[in-house]
Order: C-alpha cells, then sequence, then structure tokens
C-alpha cells in the first residue's frame, strides 16, 4: 500500500503545481499579447480612417462617420479580444491551455497556424539532436566514470576531472561557435548552418541530416559528458567504500561483476534521476545553441516566437517544457522509490 | 560559539586548504581577475561603457582586423596601425596661401596590402569670409615614383574628415588613376564601376605593383604589394588667409593597420582587448551577487521550511517546486525583452528568482536531519524561539556547505548572464561578454573567421567559471560534511 500511495501522493502534487504554473504562464503572457494587440488595434484602426473612413467622411458627413468609427473599432476590440476584463482572458486561456488546445498562430511557422501541429513538426527534430546525443552522453559518461571511480586517483581519473571541471564552465553555445569556427570555417569538414536541405529525399536525405547533425551532436556530447562522468565517478567512489562491496570481494566474486553488479546497483538511483532529467530535458531542445547552429528545432521555434510575439505558440511551448519538467519530477520519484525503498517508507510515514 | 574557536577553526581550514593544490590555483586566479576588473579604468580606456555604442569614438580604428601578435603566426604579415599628429608631420608653409603638409609611412618587406586605410581628420578651420573657403587637396606619392591624385580642391571645413577607403569619391579616383596608367586613357567619374568601388578594397591597390600594361581587376582582385617609403601629401590652398584661420595644431593621421592592438577589433572598430577587460568586471560581479544571493535565500527558506514542518513545509515545498517548474531561460527572456530599459541589477534580481530552489531543496533535507538531533531540542526546552533556532542553531550547520556552493554556483550564474546578454537582452550602458559575442553572432563573426571576436569572450567566461569550481572542489572536499552525502 505504501508505494501506491505514494506514487498517488506525488502524482496530485504534481498536478496542483501544473495548475498553478499554467495559471501564472497565462497570466504573463496574456499581458504581453493584450499590449502587443492594443497597438495592433490602434494601427488598424487609423489605417481604416484613412482608407474608408475617408470615404465615408466624404459621401456621407462627419456624424456618420463617428458612427462608423465607433462601430469599427467595437469591432476591432471585438477581434482582439481587448473588451474582455484581463483576468477573464487569464482564465479563459489558461482553462484551454489545460486542455491541451493551444490555439492558432497569425503567421504560419513550418507551413501551419496551429500550435500542436508547428510543436509536432518541432519536437521529433530536438529529439533527432538531443535526444541522441543525450543518449551518447549517459553512455560515454557512465562508462567513463566507473572507469575513473576503478582506478581513483590515477593518471586517467585526474585527466578525466580536469577534463569535467573545464568543460563544466564553458557555455554550450560558445563552444558550438567555436566549433563552427575551427571544423566548419577553417577545416571545412561540417556545413556552417545545420537547417536541412528540403528539396532531398531518400538516402541522400539521411546522408544530408547525419552531416548536418554531427557538430551540434559532438559539441552536445563534449560539453556535457566531462560532467556526467565527473558525477558518477564520484558516486560511485563513494559506493565502493563501503562495507558489502569489501564483503562480496572478500567472497571472491569477480572485480568486474562487483563493479556492474554490485556497486553500481546500489548506486543506481541518483544516476537514474539524472538520466530521466536528462532524456526528457533534451525534448525542449536548447535555445541559444540551436540559434549558434541556426538548427529548426525546440529551441530555435521558442525565439521565433517571442520574435513574432506568437503568444497562443508561446504558451503551448511553455506549457510544453512545464509538463516535461514535472513528469521527470514523477518519473524520477517513481523510479526512486522503487529503486530504493527507503524513501517510499520515510514518504508514507510522514503522510 | 567563542571568538577563539572561530580563529582556531578558521586557522585548521586554512592549513588544510593550503594542502589543495587546485584550491591554490583557483584563489590564484581569483586574485588576478579581481586585478584586472579592478585596474581595467588604468590599463584599458577610461569610461568605456559610455564610448562603447558611440561609433564616431572608434572611427580611427580599422574594422574587423585580427591582433597584431597574429602576424608572428603567419607568413604574409599585415601592417599594424600607425597614428601621427602635428609633431610627427612636415607642415610647410609654401607662401601665405598654399600650406603643405607631409606624411612619410613605409611598407615594410614582407607584408601585404598596406593599410585598410587612412584618416585625416581634426584640421581647424574658422571661417569668417565665406566666398573664399579654403581648400584641401591631397595627393600619394609611392616608391615608384607614380602619384596619385586622391582629392582635388575639396572645400575645408572643421567637420571635414578625410577617408581613403570609406569615401566613394576618393575611391572613384584611385579607379580613375589606375586605368590612366595600366591603359594609359582618361575616363570620367561616370565610367567608374559602381560596384567594384563599393565591394572592393581600394586601398591595397594604392600600395600595390600598378605598371602599363597590367589589368585594373588584377589589381584589384589580387594586389602585389610595393614596398618602400610612400608620402601622403596635402595642400591647402587658403585664397582668404587673413579672415579664415585654418589650424593644425589639433590635426591627426592615422594609417587604419591590418591588424590593431592585443585582441583586434570588431565590425565597429571597438577595441575588443579593452571591452574584454571591462567585460570581466561584469561577470565577477554578477556571479558572486548572483550565487551569494541565491544561496543566502535558498538556504533560509529551506531550513525554514524543514524547520517549521506540517503543512507549512508541504505549502513552502510546494511554492519551491512551482518556481522550480516554470522554464526559466524563456520566462528570463520574455521578462527582459518586454521590460524595456533593463539594468545590471534587475538581471541580478531575475538570476536570483529563478536560481535558489535547488539549494533550497538541499538545505531542507540536511535541516531535516539536524531538526531531529537532541541539542535542538534542548534549546526549544529551554524557550528559545523559531528565528534564535534557526539562525543560532541550524544555519551555521550548514554554513560550510554553503560556501562551496556559492563557489560552484558561479559559473551557471556568469553563462546564464551571457546567455541573456548574448540574446540581446542586457544593460545597454554595460560593456559584457554576453554583448561582445551577441554583436559577433550577429554580424555573422564566425562565418566568416573572425577568431579574435568569439574566443576571447568565451574563454573568459570559462577563465571565470573554472576559478570558482576549482576554489568549490576544493571547499567541497575539505568541508564536505557527512549530511551531504545522505
Amino acid at each position: 500500500m505504501g508505494y501506491l500511495k505514494y506514487l498517488a501522493f506525488r502524482i496530485v502534487n504534481a498536478i496542483i503545481v501544473l495548475l498553478i504554473v499554467t495559471f501564472i504562464i497565462s497570466a504573463l503572457f496574456v499581458k504581453v499579447a493584450e499590449e502587443s494587440n492594443k497597438s495592433k488595434m490602434y494601427e488598424e484602426l487609423m489605417l481604416w480612417e484613412r482608407s474608408e473612413g475617408a470615404k465615408i467622411k466624404q459621401s456621407q458627413g462627419l456624424e456618420a462617420f463617428e458612427q462608423a468609427k465607433a462601430a469599427k473599432q467595437a469591432s476591432l476590440e471585438d477581434k482582439y479580444e481587448l473588451n474582455v476584463p484581463y483576468w477573464q482572458k487569464v482564465y479563459n486561456k489558461a482553462i484551454r491551455t489545460l486542455k491541451l488546445d493551444f490555439g492558432t498562430t497569425s503567421m504560419p511557422i513550418f507551413g501551419t497556424n496551429n500550435v500542436s501541429d508547428i510543436i509536432k513538426v518541432a519536437v521529433p527534430r530536438s529529439i533527432l539532436l538531443f535526444t541522441t546525443a543525450t543518449i551518447i552522453v549517459i553512455i560515454l559518461g557512465i562508462f567513463l566514470g566507473v572507469r575513473a571511480a576503478r582506478h581513483a586517483g590515477s593518471v586517467f581519473d585526474r585527466a578525466l576531472s580536469i577534463f569535467a571541471l573545464v568543460t563544466y564552465s564553458l557555455p554550450m553555445w560558445w563552444t558550438g561557435m567555436m566549433f563552427l569556427l575551427i571544423f566548419a570555417y577553417k577545416l571545412g569538414w561540417f556545413p556552417l548552418s545545420s537547417m536541412f536541405d528540403p528539396q532531398l529525399t531518400g538516402w541522400a536525405h539521411i546522408k544530408d541530416v547525419i552531416w548536418r547533425l554531427a557538430l551540434p551532436v559532438f559539441t552536445y556530447v563534449f560539453v556535457i559528458f566531462g560532467g556526467w562522468a565527473w558525477t558518477t565517478r564520484n558516486i560511485m567512489i563513494g559506493t565502493l567504500q563501503e562495507d558489502f562491496i569489501m564483503a562480496a570481494r572478500a567472497k571472491g566474486i569477480p572485480e568486474h561483476k562487483i563493479i556492474y553488479g554490485h556497486a553500481l546497483r546500489a548506486a543506481a538511483p541518483p544516476i537514474v534521476t539524472m538520466i530521466i532529467f536528462a532524456l526528457l530535458g533534451s525534448l525542449g531542445g536548447a535555445i541559444i545553441s540551436e540559434l549558434v547552429f541556426n538548427y529548426p528545432g525546440m529551441g530555435r521555434l521558442y525565439w521565433v516566437a517571442l520574435q513574432q510575439n506568437e503568444t497562443s505558440l508561446l504558451i503551448g511551448l511553455t506549457y510544453f517544457f512545464t509538463v516535461l519538467y514535472l513528469a521527470s519530477v514523477v518519473l524520477a520519484d517513481m523510479i526512486y522509490g522503487f529503486l530504493d525503498p527507503r524513501v517510499k517508507v520515510g514518504a508514507s510515514a510522514r503522510m | 560559539m567563542r571568538w577563539v574557536d572561530i580563529k582556531e577553526g578558521f586557522k585548521e581550514f586554512l592549513d588544510e586548504f593550503k594542502k589543495e593544490k587546485t584550491g591554490i590555483a583557483g584563489v590564484i586566479l581569483l586574485i588576478i581577475l579581481v586585478l584586472v576588473a579592478l585596474t581595467a579604468p588604468y590599463t584599458t580606456i577610461p569610461n568605456l561603457p559610455e564610448k562603447w555604442r558611440n561609433s564616431q569614438y572608434w572611427e580611427d580604428n580599422p574594422k574587423n582586423v585580427p591582433p597584431t601578435w597574429y602576424n608572428m603566426f603567419t607568413s604574409q604579415k599585415l601592417v599594424p596601425q600607425e597614428v601621427y599628429y602635428k609633431d610627427e608631420l612636415k607642415i610647410t608653409q609654401l607662401n601665405k596661401n598654399t600650406t603643405i603638409i607631409e606624411v612619410d609611412y613605409v611598407l615594410p618587406e614582407n607584408y601585404y596590402f598596406g593599410p585598410q586605410g587612412i584618416i585625416v581628420k581634426n584640421i581647424n578651420v574658422t571661417l569668417n569670409s565665406p566666398y573664399e573657403v579654403p581648400t584641401i587637396s591631397v595627393y600619394f606619392e609611392r616608391p615608384d615614383g607614380k602619384t596619385v591624385p586622391l582629392l582635388v580642391n575639396k572645400q575645408l571645413s572643421s567637420s571635414l574628415t578625410v577617408a581613403v577607403g570609406r569615401d566613394s569619391t576618393i575611391s572613384s579616383n584611385i579607379y580613375i588613376w589606375l586605368v590612366n596608367v595600366t591603359e594609359g586613357r582618361e575616363i570620367t567619374m561616370f565610367e567608374v564601376p559602381l560596384e567594384t568601388i563599393l565591394i572592393s578594397d581600394m586601398v591595397a591597390p594604392l600600395f600595390a605593383k600598378v605598371e602599363p600594361g597590367m589589368n585594373v581587376d588584377d589589381i584589384i582582385e589580387n594586389p602585389q604589394p610595393l614596398p618602400g617609403t610612400y608620402k601622403l601629401i596635402l595642400k591647402i590652398d587658403n585664397p582668404a588667409p587673413d579672415e579664415n584661420k585654418v589650424i593644425y595644431d589639433d590635426i591627426k593621421v592615422t594609417f587604419l593597420g591590418r591588424t590593431y592592438g592585443t585582441m583586434g577589433t570588431d565590425y565597429l572598430g571597438r577595441d575588443i582587448w579593452a571591452g574584454l577587460i571591462w567585460g570581466s568586471r561584469v561577470s565577477l560581479t554578477i556571479g558572486i551577487l548572483v550565487s551569494v544571493l541565491s544561496t543566502i535565500i535558498g538556504l533560509v527558506y529551506g531550513v525554514t521550511s524543514a524547520y517549521l514542518g506540517g503543512n507549512a513545509d508541504e505549502f513552502m515545498m510546494r511554492i519551491n517546486e512551482i518556481f522550480a517548474s516554470i522554464p526559466s531561460l524563456p520566462i528570463l527572456i520574455l521578462i527582459g525583452a518586454t521590460a524595456g530599459h533593463i539594468t545590471l541589477w534587475f538581471i541580478v534580481v531575475l538570476l536570483v528568482i529563478f536560481g535558489w530552489m535547488g539549494i533550497a531543496r538541499i538545505a531542507r533535507s540536511m535541516a531535516l536531519q539536524i531538526k531531529e538531533q537532541t541539542y535542538i531540542e534542548a534549546a526549544k526546552a529551554l524557550g528559545a524561539g523559531n528565528g534564535r533556532i534557526i539562525f543560532k542553531h541550524i544555519l551555521p550547520q550548514l554554513l560550510p556547505y554553503a560556501f562551496a556552493v556559492i563557489a560552484l554556483s558561479v559559473p551557471g550564474a556568469v553563462i546564464a548572464e551571457a546567455s541573456l546578454s548574448f540574446l540581446g537582452i542586457g544593460d545597454p550602458t554595460a560593456v559584457t561578454w554576453g554583448q561582445i559575442l551577441n554583436a559577433a553572432q550577429a554580424q555573422a563573426a564566425t562565418t566568416k573567421g573572425y577568431w579574435w571576436w568569439v574566443i576571447p569572450p568565451g574563454l573568459g567566461i570559462a577563465v571565470v567559471g573554472l576559478t570558482f569550481v576549482l576554489i568549490g572542489t576544493a571547499l567541497d572536499k575539505i568541508l564536505n560534511p557527512r549530511l551531504r552525502r545522505l
């Protein structure tokens, strides 16, 4: 009963947080949209005054013009939802967002106006780049980290630690610019822009995609895997000093089995948590790195939405990011409770 | 805690810290960084942030050129910047009406292209008789004996700047001269191809081999440098020397380098080295402020939450989760983009608002352990209030951990500030590394190969980050309380 109750508690908790965050996001974005809509409305009204309004003024006189102007303004206010009270709008937007009805954008992006469809186009691209890279990072990081922990204090261990410390302080987008400078500009091995060529199909398309993805993926792996290896190493060193490892060694279990069977199993909970956050986080892309590489994923989409003031798209994307994060939290809690039973006992005892 | 205990504890800590090589390296780096930041006005240009966006201030600098030391690594050497003031010029008064100013410029062997341009400015003219305006003619004498008329009888005023390489009239005159020498015919202003003048480098041919029979386009495309002594001649005619005074005291003649200074220049001719040095101030200040503030807030919040327990704890943790689940960078960009004028303080506040949650969680879990200790119970039994227990008994236990956290969260804050600046959201009255990179990205510096503009700011960010990571990991090793493992 403990585990299920613990799980239910975590999920309800996440849903409450999601509700509140959705309202906050809606309040924030609706406020921004109201400002831009107001100026848009006045612009349109001015335009009308100069064209149709002038005609009415000429043919029917000033009074009719004033009437027509008031009617036009009312219809425009209706169009831009300026006559609806602010909190009413926030509430409507939040409810619609929670129902996954994100609305439409004013300009088509990726050939469609529907926010859900736009996100559906961008997510696979971010997965293609960042999830692939994250998987490489996880495998490389855990493997190297475990190796460093086994030979703690060796040259390999020290080199890895230094590399991790250095890459931890590098901005990923700047590293991307550097690599573009070296590998794309100077050596010409990779393209300067990672935007796909839409004319290619079949095998040529796949080759084009791989060629264009190589540099961003390499950058991501280069900057991130050191930190992963270092964290894994620290966790593993702590675990390798525990008594049960010594007992296993005393029993004569092969070293390979001790490392991967006993120690890594015991060190799993925090590592699994990291994996979940990294994998789900990778769906959201990276705003600046995608800008640097000119890659049309989620991050760049967010930037485009900000530049073009697409409120619906912004709310949709932000909601998507929030859901991803909360899903990671719940999933991590779930697996943590599964791998380390002490956690759920502690939680249910408190309840 | 008595004062003696603190002194003792601190001495012990120092002794241990001295054994950590990485920590010592970090501290040395930090001292260097602080010194660099503090001495910025003396080692570079004073009040740089005020001048940074004023493109007129950088007019006398070449644009997009690499640093001077780059010559050590290439066979094609590029000339450095050279500036001449009144004392280095030869000024001869031919007669009452005519003055000749001569400037000698040497293009040594092995150098390519010559300067990027020539700028003559700050000739002061007091005009009392507007119908007899003084005029200036500019000639360029080359080592092969040929003379190029760059500018003939142009009206002279105080605001006049002769800019060889930027002025299209001068570029046209160079083209006309090129045609005249190579093909032997005179063409007019209207026969000069405009695209060539606007797009091509028209200064390089001035310093290149030009002989009859050569092709003009070839010379412009691929100029062969002609080393030797060149002479820039300014001839100033003043028809009414009694009414109109021409004064040369402030005159400044600049041969724009193909290389410049310690770190080259950007697209406005700004000295990137000065920008880098000044940028370190912002990075250090924001990095340290943000990490200190968010650590303090996180600690107090987490400990309070743990200590109060029950519903208050649940409530405070929900608020924590709400802040944690709002995607921070997008929201920061949104707030920054709509806030109008942004100050550095505003950026600090924003980064703190979205930066305290992780620390609060860890502090809470640590405080939950401490809370159960008997001495807390004893303090409660003695009638100590909540505030006293939190600030006097629980928080001091977490302090060592706090120092490590502060150091380790500086890189994140520095990168976050740089990221915002990189996206164009930053204080327009400050010079920051992120803004330098923003300009580089906007001008597509990476795709043009301007490495001196892209690499140094990022290295600066990396060095500041590394400094604090080194200190932080050393502190962590020494101060790491057992609690942290739990």
